[in-house]
């Protein structure tokens, strides 16, 4: 029995001021995975997400999100960007950022209510931070501030999970807390896409990969797929990396 | 008081409460300098809308108006995607050479018209209630009074309508785009929000005032809370402090009244940046004179706590172990014992059982970085407030 398709993107093309940073990639995430896109710097990881969710427009190609246009489904994607691109000076606390996960499914103009802040509330005790709920979020350490950014993510509800490099900048007691939760949504039949760094723990994290530099590399389940021979195609010549099997 | 004072206070109110709302989100975007641009640039914008109109109150002039404001946003944003200059440098590029058109018109066509760089500049909010509205025969107030209402109750319409997306796509313009929000939407919502409003205060109060205006309240009250809403609601509350005591100071010192209340705006910033509870200069000074007098506690317990033997605990002798000033100690040592973490027994310093739990839980923080368990300890300690 194949799986079904959970996002498919056809010859998508980006380019920043008419240079291209992603040329014609053809991509199938099978839906249940939980996916590494990894690449060197500058290897378009994380346009290729933004492209996905329409915050970029691409100049040729199109995605589909269960075999629909992504602005017909919305609700069932949760978005979490890189920590370094908001303003954590912002007035505002750790249960008013998981609470901004809700607006999506109320639509405009209406306002949250109580059943949004239960939710809310839900999501920070799943991550572990209930107790810093009315802290001013500037007021977090690094791996905390990445922690709400998961939990707003997880009020969504969604079937398929956006990850902009969760795991940078944070510690290792938080980088496991952040996986376990990863490998949680998986068990529960979601699709789960990490924009991710750290080669040596992909076989670990990982039951999906995709390489990307410009182009599309490969894709496919980590144990097929992750070589030698695709890190150096990737990265360049002779890139190693030793794989624990 | 007279009407005309009356009548001037207010409209000065209304427009520092119309200027504190989009300069609120202008400064949380970091976007302040848009607001400066905006009111140089929509000086042409005024002229043409005079010419057409010969009515410098028309809705159609505020609108031309806040149109070139538009242009201005968009020029700069156009400019800068180029990637050749950067943000700021796009800003300078553009309005004032937009403004200067401006100038170029007045002098070469409006000499005759009571159009006058000086009072583009510094407005004329003295003369607001001279300028009445008239409806069939009867006079309703001035006409600024008018405008400046409308637009402020269309502002707050509109804030209270999108606040939330306001607040999104301000503070995750990423996250707001992925729900649909989309962010350009409510750029340039805001963009003509503040265009319109620059030009509907601009003929009251100057283009350099309405800047003030914009941003001083909104960067005044960014100081004082870590709520949106909260810091609308100062922002709002110190333009309108600053707009009636500015008035008041211009009447005591017979001097311009748009002048006295962007000194006013100064001073109450000062005023804030000194002596805000948390990010005032001196509450920062003080919690960092605390924090250094509490790490020397930690370190004096810690002394105790990791030396069994007598000799390293004499009262005489702390000093020479630890190395402090005289002063130093004796702070550290009342502290402690103000705390009932140390006791004396014959000059010899021992920790007591608060001392202990306290000396323990500090430095298991201090390794583990863990802060759940001494949120309590927070409120006395700034060392573990982070």
């Amino acid at each position: 029995m194949s799986k079904q398709i959970a996002v498919k993107v056809d010859d998508l093309t980006v380019a920043y001021n008419y240079k291209p940073v992603l040329w014609d990639i053809d991509l199938e995430i099978p839906e249940g995975v939980l996916m590494a896109i990894v690449g060197p710097n500058g290897a378009g990881k994380s346009t290729l997400i933004k492209s996905i969710l329409g915050i970029l427009k691409p100049i040729a190609g199109s995605v589909s999100i269960y075999d629909k246009p992504y602005e017909k489904q919305r609700q069932l994607v949760a978005y979490v960007p890189q920590k370094g691109s908001v303003d954590w000076d912002f007035p505002t606390t750790a249960l008013d950022v998981v609470m901004m996960g809700t607006y999506g499914s109320l639509g405009w103009i209406k306002r949250p209510g109580q059943k949004q802040k239960k939710a809310a509330l839900e999501a920070l005790e799943k991550v572990g931070m209930l107790p810093f709920k009315g802290r001013q979020i500037s007021q977090l350490s690094g791996g905390q501030q990445q922690r709400i950014f998961l939990a707003r993510a997880l009020v969504q509800n969604a079937s398929i999970y956006f990850m902009d490099e969760p795991f940078q900048g944070v510690d290792a007691t938080t980088e496991i807390a952040i996986i376990n939760i990863l490998k949680e949504l998986r068990k529960a039949g979601k699709t789960v896409i990490v924009v991710h760094h750290d080669l040596q723990t992909v076989p670990e994290y990982f039951d999906w990969v995709t390489f990307l530099n410009v182009k599309k590399i490969a894709t496919g389940p980590v144990k097929d797929i992750f070589n030698d021979d695709n890190l150096t195609k990737t990265y360049g010549i002779n890139y190693k990396v030793s794989i624990q099997e | 008081m007279s009407s005309a004072q009356i009548e001037i206070q207010l409209i000065a109110s209304l427009v520092a409460i119309a200027c504190a709302i989009p300069g609120t989100f202008l400064v949380l975007r970091k976007m302040a300098m848009i607001s400066d641009a905006i009111s140089h640039s929509i000086l042409p914008g005024i002229v043409v809308g005079f010419f057409i109109t010969q009515d410098l109150n028309s809705p159609l002039l505020i609108l031309l108006a806040a149109l070139t404001g538009i242009i201005t946003v968009v020029l700069v944003e156009y400019i800068q995607k180029t990637g050749l200059v950067k943000e700021d440098t796009a800003i300078g590029l553009v309005f004032p050479i937009l403004f200067s058109i401006g100038v170029i018109m007045i002098a070469k066509n409006a000499n005759d018209v009571h159009l006058d760089v000086d009072a583009v500049l510094l407005g004329e909010l003295a003369f607001a209630p001279f300028d009445r509205l008239i409806v069939s025969g009867i006079d309703v107030g001035p006409k600024s009074l008018w405008i400046i209402g409308s637009i402020l109750i269309i502002t707050i319409g509109l804030l209270f309508a999108f606040f939330k997306e306001l607040k999104i796509s301000t503070f995750d313009a990423g996250l707001a785009a992925s729900l649909g929000f989309s962010p350009a939407v409510i750029h340039y919502g805001l963009m003509s929000v503040s265009s319109i409003t620059t030009v509907g205060a601009f003929d009251a109060v100057g283009a350099i005032l309405v800047v003030a205006l914009m941003i001083s309240p909104a960067a005044t009250a960014y100081l004082l809370t870590n709520n949106l809403k909260r810091m609308l609601i100062y922002a709002i509350c110190f333009g309108v402090f600053s707009a009636i005591s500015g008035y008041w100071l211009a009447h005591w010192l017979d001097a311009s009244i748009s002048g006295s209340i962007t000194t006013m705006l100064g001073l109450l910033f000062l005023a804030v940046y000194l002596f805000a509870p948390n990010k005032g200069v001196i509450a920062v000074m003080y919690r960092e004179k605390q924090q250094r007098t509490e790490v020397s506690l930690l370190t004096f317990l810690l002394h105790l706590k990791n030396h069994t033997e007598e000799r390293e605990r004499h009262v005489n002798h702390l000093n020479e172990h630890i190395n402090w000033q005289k002063v130093r100690s004796k702070t550290v040592l009342d502290l402690a014992l103000k705390n009932n973490m140390i006791k004396f027994d014959k000059n010899i310093v021992s920790l007591t059982e608060k001392g202990e739990d306290f000396t323990s839980q500090a430095i298991d923080y201090i390794i583990t970085n863990e802060d759940a368990q001494i949120e309590d300890m927070k409120d006395d300690f700034f060392l573990f407030r982070g």
